[in-house]
């Protein structure tokens, strides 16, 4: 269900403060958007200049949450806000945490692309193209979804998590195979197994996102009713 | 005054204009002379009376005074008693009539129907009332009572006094039911108290200082009224032994004594007059401080 | 008046349930049917339909003027006190409506208790103010005056602050011990219903918090409705909440359902503080 939020607040403090609150999750997300770009590029592309600053803009992101967490808080107790605003607050607060965490899983994906890099390039890599694409998908669809108040996407996206979870599946037995074959590149093989577990839980975080954003318009709690 | 502030800080007096002060001081303070001297210019009469009747009643004070008939015309000796006993005996009889009417009409006015029409005929009747001459009421009482009797009477006396008093503690009532906070009502009404009983409970002993203030205030000017006795209860040189019987009462004794060519009569004149005085101020005195409103 | 569905879209299933809900509608004890107020000409309430359950704490909120005193004074018929009023429809305890020409008003108010907005004690001691409406009803006895006295004060958490005082004049207690004990004395005949008209707006917040405490204890015995101003105590002590707007009712439901997902728009811009 779609809910437009209403009108200001008679005190406007409080729709500044809810309004600020809102700036600062979508802050981080488009932070964290680029910083995964980041990453995936610097796999794919071999590029250690894009995962040097998806690490090095990491910090802003962890602040970011910080803030993030002191507003809503902050709005809690100046306002006690109820019903829409409070469950509004309190998602923001998660969708932050989830984002945080998204973005902790960007900076794993450089840093194994990097060390990936420093050897000759793989062709498995390429395993792991769908699920860069639908990971990535999964998260900004997430972040509309958040700005947009769109339910309707929201609820869609879980959907595609089990698909995101197959192509995990996929891609790990096909790298197993490949380390049984070529012992001599394990290490390399571990690492692409590690970044797509990176991308797989990126992709459950980006369904939590959905989940909040579905409690905080509809008040409708998603989780857990089984896949 | 910018002495007083620190450099830089803008005066906080500036543009109160100064120039206008010194005249607006003057005529305040004129102003104040005047009213001072005013006020103690209204003590002035109350004050002379109080000295006048004092000097001039104290010397025949004394029991006898209390206890003995007036003597004949040109006779010696004597006292006031039946006067005193007359003027309270009417006094008397005429709170027993205005005290319960007056009271009661203010309950119903006030708590039964504030708003019908009898309530508004009954005030402002009240009102037209307060302002009778006195000597009208004993014209109508004579005209109803000691014609119909054939007799002068203490009792037409004490209802000539009633009809004077009435209205006062009417509306005195009314003004004190009035003053009653509306959430002594509520409260009394909300745990299922009748309006009697809330009126008799809660009301009529919350009002009851002030009602009893206007009442004594009625019983000093009652007490000194001369008019309306006249021709009710004529006087007497003896002590009363019925209510039918003409009554003495200080007042009429003031005026008749006072008129007579023989100074004993003057002197008990005098000192009627002083009895009477205090009176009336113990009965001022006494609505001031036994009925001052309760714990607030 | 029965709830809406929760609403959800369409494939997914409705929200999990905490904790025991109450679902209004289940219960007859007050029924409020088709109820209209009339203050001379003017329509204070339209068309009111209401049905408040036992023994739970039950919250009227809504703007100024918009109808909630207005109403709670009708379930004791206080308004009849105001010249001219008149009404329609009906108002209904345990199925007897209380404009039954058989009930009395003197007894219906003896079974309901009132708090006022402002505490208002009688000019007399704490003792007598608790008895009078044991006195007006022809209960004199010392030994029952007694109990009912201490029963009360108990009641109020009040006993152990007066109990050395009780023949003291209760104009010198403060204001939040007066308001208790008029709530004290509003339970002295023990009514099954407590109304109570804004009681803490004139409390600092500790006294607000112990007459909240006092109510949540109260209501193991008492169905109370309590008309405040005040959303957040709404929240805090009742477990149905009533929205009123100019003399209409807007929502009825759980408090829990009110406060974190209105089924209307009119409350959720209300509570949210979106309002005017």
């Amino acid at each position: 269900m779609h809910r437009e939020p209403a009108r200001p607040h008679t005190l406007t403090n409080f729709t500044t403060a809810l309004d600020q609150l809102r700036k600062s999750v979508l802050m981080m997300s488009s932070l964290t958007q680029r910083n995964l770009k980041n990453a995936i590029r610097g796999l794919q592309d071999r590029d250690d200049d894009s995962c040097n600053n998806c690490i090095a803009a990491d910090e802003e992101i962890d602040l970011l949450e910080i803030q993030v967490d002191r507003e809503g808080i902050e709005v809690m107790s100046r306002f006690q806000p109820v019903a829409s605003d409070l469950r509004e607050v309190v998602s923001s607060i998660k969708i932050g945490a989830n984002i945080e965490r998204i973005a902790d899983l960007g900076v794993g994906i450089a840093r194994r692309a990097r060390k990936l890099n420093e050897h000759a390039s793989l062709p498995e890599v390429h395993l792991l193209d769908g699920a860069t694409v639908l990971a990535q998908a999964m998260f900004d669809d997430a972040v509309r979804a958040f700005a947009e108040r769109n339910t309707f996407l929201a609820v869609e996206l879980k959907s595609r998590d089990g698909e995101l979870d197959r192509m995990n599946r996929e891609i790990t037995d096909a790298l197993i195979d490949r380390m049984q074959d070529d012992s001599a590149n394990l290490p390399a093989y571990l690492n692409l197994i590690f970044i797509s577990r990176c991308l797989e839980r990126i992709g459950d975080h980006a369904c939590n996102v959905a989940e909040d954003v579905v409690f905080a318009v509809n008040a409708e709690d998603i989780r857990h009713l089984g896949k | 005054m910018s002495s007083r502030t620190t450099p830089g800080t803008p005066d906080f007096f500036a543009g109160e204009g100064k120039g206008t002060s010194v005249f607006r001081l003057l005529r305040n303070n004129i102003l104040s002379v005047l009213c001072v001297s005013l006020s103690l210019l209204t003590l002035v009469p109350l004050f002379s009376i109080v000295v006048l009747v004092v000097g001039n009643g104290l010397p025949l004070i004394s029991t006898s005074l209390f206890t003995e008939l007036p003597p004949p015309p040109g006779g010696d000796g004597g006292g006031i008693g039946n006067a005193i006993v007359g003027t309270f005996l009417m006094v008397g009889i005429s709170l027993v009539i205005s005290v319960p009417v007056g009271i009661l009409s203010a309950v119903y006015v006030n708590e039964y129907a504030p708003v019908s029409r009898i309530a508004s005929s009954v005030r402002f009747v009240a009102k037209l009332l307060t302002g009778i001459p006195s000597i009208i009421c004993g014209v109508f009482v004579f005209a109803a009572v000691v014609m119909t009797t054939q007799k002068f009477s203490a009792l037409a006396g004490g209802v000539a006094l009633s009809m004077l008093i009435l209205p006062t503690i009417l509306l005195t009532a009314e003004q004190a039911l009035l003053g009653v906070p509306n959430s002594f009502r509520e409260a009394s009404f909300g745990v299922g108290a009748t309006p009697f009983q809330t009126i008799w409970r809660i009301v009529l002993p919350e009002a009851m200082p002030a009602i009893m203030t206007g009442v004594m205030l009625s019983v000093a000017r009652a007490a000194g009224e001369t008019a309306p006795v006249l021709f009710t209860a004529l006087f007497s040189q003896n002590w009363i032994h019925s209510l039918m019987e003409p009554a003495a009462s200080l007042s009429v004794l003031i005026y008749n004594f006072a008129s007579l060519p023989y100074p004993y009569h003057i002197k008990l004149a005098w000192s009627a007059s002083l009895v009477l005085v205090t009176l009336v101020t113990v009965a001022n005195v006494l609505a001031q401080v036994i009925f001052r409103p309760r714990h607030r | 008046m029965i709830p809406s569905e929760i609403p959800g879209s369409p494939s997914t299933p409705p929200v999990l349930a905490l904790t025991d809900d109450f679902a209004p509608g289940e219960s007859n004890f007050i029924k409020v049917r088709d109820f209209r107020f009339f203050y001379g000409k003017k329509e204070a309430l339209h068309g009111i339909n209401l049905e408040i359950p036992s023994r739970k704490v039950t919250a009227f909120i809504g703007p100024s003027g918009c109808g909630k005193s207005t109403l709670l004074r009708n379930f004791n018929r206080m308004n009849e006190l105001i010249p001219g009023v008149r009404h329609e429809g009906d108002i209904t305890i345990h199925g007897t409506s209380i404009y039954d020409p058989s009930v009395e008003i003197i007894a219906l108010r003896r079974r309901i208790g009132m708090v006022f907005q402002k505490s208002n004690p009688f000019p007399m001691s704490i003792y007598e103010n608790i008895v009078y409406p044991l006195r007006i009803a022809g209960q004199n006895s010392r030994q029952v005056l007694d109990e009912t006295v201490e029963r009360c004060l108990r009641s109020a958490a009040l006993w152990d602050e007066v109990k050395d005082r009780l023949h003291e004049s209760a104009l010198g207690l403060s204001g939040g011990q007066m308001q208790r004990l008029c709530i004290a004395r509003a339970v002295a005949s023990r009514p099954e219903i407590l109304l109570m008209d804004e009681p803490c707006s004139a409390l600092d917040p500790i006294a607000t918090a112990k007459v909240e405490e006092l109510i949540i204890e109260l209501k193991k015995d008492f169905t109370i409705i309590i008309v405040t101003h005040n959303m957040q105590q709404a929240s805090r002590v009742s477990e149905l909440t009533a929205l009123f707007y100019l003399g209409n009712l807007i929502e009825f439901d759980n408090t829990r359902k009110i406060f974190t997902n209105p089924s209307k728009k009119q409350t959720e811009e209300y509570i949210t503080g979106r309002f005017g």
